[in-house]
């Protein structure tokens, strides 16, 4: 017996080599994580560092991370953290600061996006993230449809105007209208001027806030005083009920981006305002009817601005070598082979590099829509904010609530929020 | 034998006994009473996922904040109606099929595994597979009764209709559950009475309400108390389908209690709702149970 379990214990030593290092990150499911899987075994070639990546959903990211970033020695050496966490993070103190890094190895972070940089890069001037990637918001449109001679005709008899790339938000809202229709006459309409994606919560708060900046209107002023309920805000939330009643897919306010994009991969809508990375699934025949049909240009207005960012969480094991991982993975040619796979960049050049715009010739658009994409409410409890107004936005998209209502009661959300973290006085 | 000598031997006994259940209880000890010490605890202490520390006391604040929270009235409504619903139809589901499976004699392990399929498969699945089902343009729900002339349904848009959906889906997933206690209790019926009933002329529905009944009444208190206490609890069915919505159709007390303490970071308020949750829940299973026993 005692000779068997030694034989055990020293098998155990051998199969795990002690002089290996083993870095773990948590991640989401997304293609840019895939992208990074694809490209691993050559940073694991080339430093000898073994780099294991957990993959879960969205869903379950936030409850996971939290005991492990309490605890003085978490599992996870590195971390991908959504800039909805940001000022949760930071004001728990969960994150280290990467300035000493920075400066000691001469890491060049003017290459990011400024956008990105503000986002999910530096908070008060400090750098405790790098930006990962952007998941930006945009509309992605038929352009069979746009172009089509006999659709640009019937347009403009319609509403006196060219049938073109939308600009502004009225023009935009024609379209929608326009494209609305059945075409097979069955009484039934077939196709939608755009997929609303009104699920409660997190799914209707993103999408929204498009409608918000397509009306010149934004979450709060420069001093923190919000103003969901403002002019613009009423009139983004009536144009919102009135596309769940007339332009979108019956049952859409209970979607979220996933079904309201099998709805467009199905053909059977003109319009999504969603993320940028969903783009690249439409060119995909085997999740696609609408293969070469599909082009993607900024939400009129300006559309949300989203990404993650690479941090260290200060119950890092072990920084050194996550750290060494994080310069690899954010060294250009990297940055650049992830874009050529489909990643969505964060880095300047990259969107407008001649090898990856001959490879995928929207990524400069790409590029306009995040540069100009909205800040949406970053501040330590935007979870919770993201919650309460989603609910009451869904209440005055299924009609429950009158938009006027619900924006107030949004507003006064947002505002007890605020003042709980200090943001504003009263 | 002298008393002394049997009260040495019970004595015994009992050491050994507690011997053999210590580890049990120790292990109960600490998934079970600490952590449930430590909600009680917690709920009376400014405790957030940002500061998670018990240095401040706040007594009954957090108590009272639940009360001012908007739509908690109407979660608790909510998991009122959706308790009552799932549990009565489940209940009148699963007895049927347990006296259908109960009186045949063929095939009877096909239909078992027909019948448990759902409830073996995990609650996310359920929810997943459901909501792809349910889609109104692409799912196969629509298709299939739109083949027969019935207009789409708005299955989770609509708050009426989703709610009805959302207590579909949690009967289609866990009647046989309740199949399954009562069968047990209907297999382990003495076939006397019945034969004597039979004898004196008594019909099969007679038989049912003057002998089946009264003979499963403590199986049925068990199977509906059980049932009971799963179905506050309801959680991941919500989560995954509606997101509590549309607005506030679907919204159980459980994913409320769930948004306080990870969207909100709130553990101290959400450990309150917990606490009031248990105290609520535990009262209804003594008062139902007793009631139940009650009747003659």
């Amino acid at each position: 017996m005692k000779r068997i379990l030694t034989a055990f214990i020293a098998i155990l030593f051998m199969a795990s080599p002690a002089h290996a290092e083993t870095i773990r990150l948590l991640m989401e499911t997304v293609p840019d994580t895939r992208y990074i899987e694809e490209l691993l075994p050559e940073f694991e070639k080339q430093t000898g560092i073994k780099v294991e990546l957990e993959v879960i959903s969205y869903n379950d990211m936030h409850a996971k991370l939290v005991p492990q970033l309490l605890s003085s020695k978490g599992t996870y050496d590195g971390i991908v953290v959504d800039f909805y966490w940001v000022g949760e993070f930071i004001k728990a103190g969960w994150l280290m600061p990467l300035d000493k890094l920075v400066k000691r190895d001469g890491f060049d972070t003017s290459v990011y996006v400024p956008k990105l940089t503000d986002l999910v890069g530096k908070v008060d001037g400090v750098q405790y993230m790098l930006p990962f990637y952007n998941y930006s918001m945009a509309v992605i449109y038929r352009k069979d449809l746009i172009e089509d001679p006999k659709e640009k005709a019937a347009f403009k008899s319609k509403y006196g105007i060219d049938l073109k790339v939308p600009k502004a938000w009225d023009e935009y809202w024609k379209q929608v209208e326009f494209f609305t229709r059945d075409t097979d006459n069955d009484g039934k309409k077939d196709l939608f001027g755009t997929v609303i994606q009104g699920q409660r919560g997190d799914c209707i708060s993103m999408q929204w806030a498009n409608f918000l900046y397509g009306q010149g209107g934004r979450f709060h002023d420069k001093n923190w005083n919000p103003t969901i309920n403002s002019d613009a805000g009423v009139k983004a939330m009536k144009a919102y009920r009135e596309a769940v009643v007339n332009f979108s897919p019956p049952g859409s306010e209970s979607f979220c981006f996933d079904e309201a994009a099998n709805v467009m991969a199905q053909g059977k809508a003109y319009s999504l305002q969603t993320f940028n990375i969903m783009f690249a699934g439409f060119d995909d025949p085997s999740s696609s009817q609408v293969v070469g049909k599909v082009a993607i240009t900024s939400n009129p207005g300006g559309g949300l601005n989203g990404g993650w960012g690479w941090a260290i969480p200060n119950s890092s094991p072990n920084k050194e070598a996550v750290w060494k991982f994080y310069k690899w993975v954010e060294s250009y040619d990297i940055a650049k082979r992830r874009a050529l796979l489909g990643g969505a960049p964060t880095q300047t050049k990259i969107f407008t590099d001649p090898e990856v715009v001959s490879k995928r010739p929207y990524y400069p658009i790409l590029g306009e829509i995040l540069a100009g994409s909205q800040d949406f409410p970053v501040f330590t409890y935007t979870t919770e904010l993201v919650e309460k107004m989603g609910l009451e936005f869904n209440l005055a998209a299924t009609g429950d609530k009158d938009p006027k209502a619900a924006l107030d009661a949004a507003n006064t959300a947002y505002r007890k929020l605020l003042i709980k973290d200090g943001k504003i006085s009263n | 034998m002298n008393t002394k000598a049997t009260s040495e031997l019970v004595r015994g006994d009992r050491r050994f006994g507690l011997m053999l259940t210590m580890p049990g209880l120790a292990v109960l000890l600490l998934v079970i009473i600490f952590p449930l010490m430590f909600a009680m605890v917690t709920s009376f202490f400014d405790y957030t996922l940002i500061h998670p520390n018990h240095d401040v006391f706040v007594g009954l604040d957090n108590y009272r904040e639940v009360w001012d929270e908007n739509y908690v009235g109407t979660s608790v409504w909510v998991t009122f109606k959706f308790v009552l619903a799932s549990v009565v139809i489940e209940f009148a589901i699963g007895f049927s099929v347990a006296l259908a499976l109960n009186s045949i004699t063929r095939f009877k392990n096909f239909y078992y595994v027909i019948f448990l399929a759902p409830l073996l498969i995990n609650p996310v699945v359920v929810g997943l597979l459901w909501r792809m089902l349910l889609h109104t343009e692409l799912g196969i729900a629509n298709y299939a009764i739109g083949l027969i002339g019935v207009d789409p349904v708005n299955w989770l848009g609509d708050a009426n209709t989703a709610f009805w959906t959302v207590v579909m889906v949690d009967i289609w997933h866990q009647f046989s559950f309740m199949s399954i206690l009562l069968l047990a209790g209907l297999n382990s019926l003495p076939k006397e009475p019945y034969e004597a009933a039979r004898m004196d002329g008594a019909s099969s529905i007679a038989c049912f309400i003057h002998i089946t009944l009264p003979l499963m009444r403590p199986v049925i208190i068990v199977a509906l108390l059980l049932r009971f206490v799963f179905a506050i609890k309801t959680f991941d069915i919500v989560f995954i389908m509606t997101k509590g919505g549309p607005g506030t159709a679907t919204d159980l007390i459980s994913y409320f209690i769930y948004r306080a303490a990870f969207f909100g970071l709130d553990i101290g308020r959400a450990s309150a709702m917990s606490i009031a949750l248990l105290l609520l829940v535990l009262g209804l299973t003594v008062y139902l149970y007793r009631y139940m026993a009650s009747l003659r």
